[in-house]
C-alpha cells in the first residue's frame, strides 16, 4: 500500500490503487557507505598505532612477557637449586665473551703473590697490579673466574649467579613472571571489585549510594603505605597475601570512576527505553550502561599495573615480599643491593628489567588513554 | 566554610581511630608477637607483660592502648631494637635525619620541576620539550630505589666523590650534608618530574587563554607574558601536588633511607618490621597515617578555599 487512505479527503478515498503514481524516484535510499564503518575500538586501535612510543612500549612488554614464560625453561638451571661452589659467578655469554664483555672474568684484589701458583691451571689471565704490603708481595690479578672456581667448560650463566650460586638469568625471568602475575591478579581483582561496587552505587543511587560511598571514603582515607604494610603483616609473606594487600584499598579509584559513569548514563533515553521493555537491573547495569565505562576502566587498569609492580618490589625491599626461595624482581633487587659495590651485575639486570617494564607500561597506558579518549575521536 | 572544615576534621579523626584500631588488632592477632626472647627468664617476662598490660583480656588491652596514646602519647616501649626505650622517644630521635633529607630534596625538586616545566611549555613540541618529557617519563616510572642504587654505584665506587653511606658521626653539618647528597638527589628526581609534568600541562592550557592573548597584545613578549601572567595562574593547581610533598617531609622514604643507611623514620620502620618490634611498628604506622591524613585535610581545605563550589557540595 502506497498511501494511508484514512488521511485522504472523503471524495477521493475510494479511488482504486492504479490511479496513484509515485512522483520521483522509485527507490528512496541513502547512498551506501563506500568506506568501512569505523567503530570506537577500531578507531582507538588506529590511533594507538599512530603513537610510535606506545607501539614500541607494547612490543617491549610483549617481549618481557614472552621471555618470562619461556626463558626459565630454556636456561637449563633450576631457579632455586643452590650450588655454594659457584657463588657470585660473573656473567658469561657465549659469543659476547670473545668481545671482552660478559666473559666471566673478574679482578681479584689483594692476593699474596705466592698464592698465585695455587690458582687452577689457566685461570690467570693477567696481573693487573703488583705492590708490596708489609713486606709481602701482593698482586691484583684478573682471572677467568669460571676456571678459577672449577666450572666445567661450556657452562654459561648469562647473568651470573647470586650469593647462593643460583643462576640469575633463570631467577630474573621467573621473578618477572611472578611480579607480572602479582600485578595482573591485583589489577584484575581491583577492577572486578571496583566495577561491581561502583556500578551498584551509581545505578541504585540514593541511600545505597550514600552508604557505599561513605564506606569507600573511609577506606580511602587509610594511607596506602600503612594499610599495605599492616595487611602484609597480617597475611604473612607470599604471593597471595601481596595480591590481597594491594586489593584492600586498590579498588576504590575504579569504583569512583564507574560510579561517575553510571550517574552520567543512567538517565539517558536508551536506558529508559530498555527499562520500559522490561530489561532487568542486572542486564541494564552490565549490558547497557557499563560498556560506556569500559574505556576509562581499561586505561585505569593499564595505569595501575606499573603501580602494582612497584608496590611488589617495594614490599620485597622492606622485607615483606614473597616467600623465599621464590624470586621476584623486588627480591632480586634487594638481594643485589646488599652486594652492589662488589657484584654490581646482580643489581643491574633486575634494575634494567623493572625500569623497562615500568617505563613501557606507563608509555603504553598514556597512549591507550589518548586513544580511548572519546573527545579525541577522529583525530590522528 | 567552618561547617565544611569541621566535617572534614571529624572524618579525619574517625579515620585515625580506625587506623589505630586496625593496627592494634592486626598486631595482637598475630600469635606470640610481642615477646619471643628466650634469654629473658619467665618470671621477668611475666612481670614485663604485667607492666604492659599484656596479661589482661584483649578488650582491656585495647582500652589501655587507646588511653595511653590519647592522654599520654604513650605508645608502649620498644622491645627488640631499643629495648626498654619509650617508643615515642625513639621516634623523636629519628625525626631529624629524615626531615633534613626530605627538606633538602624538596628544596632541590621544586625549583627544578618549575624550571623544567616552564621550559617544556614554552618550547612545546620542540626538542627541549621532547627531551624534558622523555626525562619526566623516566623519572616518574623508574623506581627511586633503582636511582638510589645507580647513584650509589656511580658516585661512591666508580667515581668516589661522595661517601657510600650516611655519616652519622659527622663533626660538621657540611660533612653530614655531603653524605646526604646522593639520597637527596635520588629522592628529588620523582617529585621534580611530577611538578614539571603538571606545570607543563597547566601552562599549555593557560597559554591558549584569552587573558594571555591580551597580555601579548599589550606588547609583552612571550616569556614576559608567561612568567608574569600564565605562571601565576598555573601555580594554584600545582600547589595541590606540592602539599603532599611538603607534609611528606615529616615521614621518611623507606627504601632510600635503607639503601644509604640514613637513621631516619623510614629506615626505622623497615627495621622494626624486619625484627618484629611491634610496638614501634604500630607507632610508626600511626605516625605515617597522621601525616597522610593531615595532608588530605589540608588539600581538602585548600580546595575549598580556592574553589567555593566544593565547599557547599559534598552532596551529590
Amino acid at each position: 500500500m502506497i498511501v494511508d487512505r484514512n488521511n485522504l479527503p472523503e471524495d477521493i478515498r475510494d479511488l482504486p490503487e492504479s490511479c496513484f503514481e509515485i512522483v520521483g524516484s522509485e527507490d528512496i535510499s541513502d547512498e551506501p557507505f563506500k568506506t568501512e564503518a569505523i567503530g570506537f575500538f577500531k578507531d582507538a586501535i588506529y590511533r594507538l598505532r599512530k603513537n610510535k612510543l606506545s607501539v614500541i612500549a607494547f612490543w617491549l612488554i610483549t617481549a618481557v612477557i614472552i621471555s618470562a614464560i619461556i626463558v626459565p625453561h630454556l636456561t637449563g638451571y633450576s631457579p632455586t637449586a643452590q650450588n655454594l661452589a659457584y657463588r657470585n659467578l660473573p656473567p658469561k655469554i657465549p659469543g659476547l665473551e670473545k668481545l671482552g664483555i660478559a666473559d666471566g672474568t673478574r679482578i681479584l684484589t689483594n692476593r699474596p703473590k705466592a698464592s698465585l701458583s695455587e690458582f687452577p691451571e689457566g685461570s690467570i689471565i693477567q696481573i693487573v697490579r703488583e705492590y708490596k704490603a708489609s713486606n709481602v708481595d701482593m698482586v691484583d690479578v684478573k682471572v677467568d673466574y669460571y676456571k678459577f672456581v672449577g666450572v666445567p667448560e661450556g657452562e654459561y650463566h648469562w647473568m651470573g649467579t647470586d650469593y647462593l650460586g643460583r643462576d640469575l638469568c633463570t631467577r630474573l625471568f621467573l621473578g618477572a613472571r611472578i611480579s607480572l602475575l602479582i600485578a595482573f591478579f591485583a589489577v584484575v581483582a581491583n577492577i572486578i571489585i571496583g566495577v561491581v561496587y561502583g556500578a551498584c552505587a551509581g545505578y541504585y543511587g540514593g541511600r545505597v549510594d550514600m552508604i557505599l560511598t561513605h564506606f569507600a571514603e573511609i577506606l580511602d582515607g587509610l594511607p596506602y603505605l600503612v594499610v599495605t604494610i599492616l595487611f602484609m603483616l597480617l597475611f604473612g609473606s607470599g604471593m597471595f597475601s601481596i595480591v590481597l594487600a594491594l586489593t584492600v584499598t586498590g579498588w576504590i579509584g575504579t569504583a569512583r570512576l564507574v560510579r561517575a559513569q553510571f550517574y552520567r548514563f543512567k538517565g539517558r533515553e536508551y536506558v529508559l527505553a530498555a527499562r520500559t521493555l522490561g530489561v532487568r537491573d542486572r542486564a541494564l547495569i552490565f549490558r547497557h550502561i557499563l560498556p560506556n565505562a569500559i574505556g576509562p576502566v581499561i586505561t585505569r587498569a593499564m595505569i595501575s599495573i606499573p603501580g602494582a609492580i612497584f608496590s611488589e618490589s617495594f614490599l620485597a625491599y622492606i622485607g615483606l615480599g614473597i616467600k623465599p626461595p621464590n624470586p621476584s624482581i623486588g627480591v632480586l633487587l634487594s638481594d643485589g643491593q646488599r652486594v652492589l659495590l662488589q657484584y654490581p651485575y646482580q643489581t643491574v639486570f633486575p634494575a634494567v628489567l623493572i625500569s623497562v617494564l615500568m617505563v613501557s607500561f606507563n608509555l603504553f597506558a598514556n597512549g591507550l588513554r589518548d586513544a580511548l579518549d572519546p573527545t579525541q575521536r577522529g583525530e590522528i | 566554610m567552618l561547617k565544611y572544615t569541621l566535617r572534614r576534621w571529624g572524618a579525619m579523626m574517625l579515620t585515625m581511630f580506625i587506623i589505630m584500631s586496625l593496627s592494634f588488632w592486626i598486631i595482637r592477632l598475630m600469635p606470640q608477637s610481642i615477646f619471643e626472647n628466650p634469654e629473658v627468664a619467665p618470671e621477668i617476662q611475666r612481670l614485663l607483660e604485667a607492666e604492659m598490660h599484656l596479661d589482661k583480656p584483649m578488650w582491656v588491652q585495647y582500652y589501655y592502648f587507646l588511653r595511653g596514646i590519647i592522654t599520654e602519647r604513650d605508645f608502649g616501649r620498644s622491645v627488640k631494637l631499643r629495648p626498654g626505650m619509650e617508643v615515642f622517644k625513639v621516634i623523636v630521635s629519628r625525626i631529624k635525619p629524615s626531615m633534613v633529607l626530605n627538606f633538602f630534596s624538596l628544596i632541590l625538586a621544586i625549583p627544578a620541576g618549575i624550571i623544567l616545566g616552564t621550559i617544556a611549555a614554552l618550547q612545546r613540541n620542540k626538542w627541549p620539550d621532547n627531551l624534558i618529557s622523555f626525562l619526566v617519563v623516566i623519572f616518574i616510572s623508574v623506581p627511586s630505589f633503582v636511582f638510589g642504587a645507580v647513584l650509589q654505584y656511580l658516585f661512591t665506587f666508580k667515581f668516589p666523590i661522595f661517601p657510600t653511606l650516611y655519616n652519622a658521626s659527622a663533626s660538621s653539618f657540611r660533612e653530614m650534608f655531603r653524605s646526604l647528597t646522593l639520597p637527596i638527589i635520588a629522592l628529588a628526581l620523582g617529585p621534580a618530574a611530577t611538578i614539571a609534568r603538571y606545570l607543563r600541562g597547566e601552562l599549555i592550557e593557560t597559554l591558549n587563554s584569552e587573558f594571555l592573548l591580551l597580555a601579548r597584545t599589550k606588547g609583552l613578549t612571550r616569556t614576559q607574558a608567561v612568567v608574569r601572567h600564565a605562571f601565576r595562574n598555573s601555580l594554584v593547581p600545582i600547589a595541590n601536588t606540592m602539599i603532599p610533598m611538603i607534609t611528606g617531609i615529616m615521614g621518611g622514604s623507606l627504601v632510600i633511607e635503607r639503601i644509604f643507611a640514613v637513621p631516619g623514620m623510614g629506615g626505622q620502620l623497615v627495621e622494626s618490621i624486619v625484627v618484629g618490634d611491634h610496638f614501634l611498628t604500630v607507632a610508626l604506622l600511626i605516625w605515617y597515617s597522621a601525616i597522610s591524613l593531615i595532608t588530605i585535610f589540608i588539600v581538602d581545605i585548600s580546595y575549598g578555599l580556592i574553589d567555593p563550589r566544593i565547599r557547599i557540595g559534598g552532596e551529590k
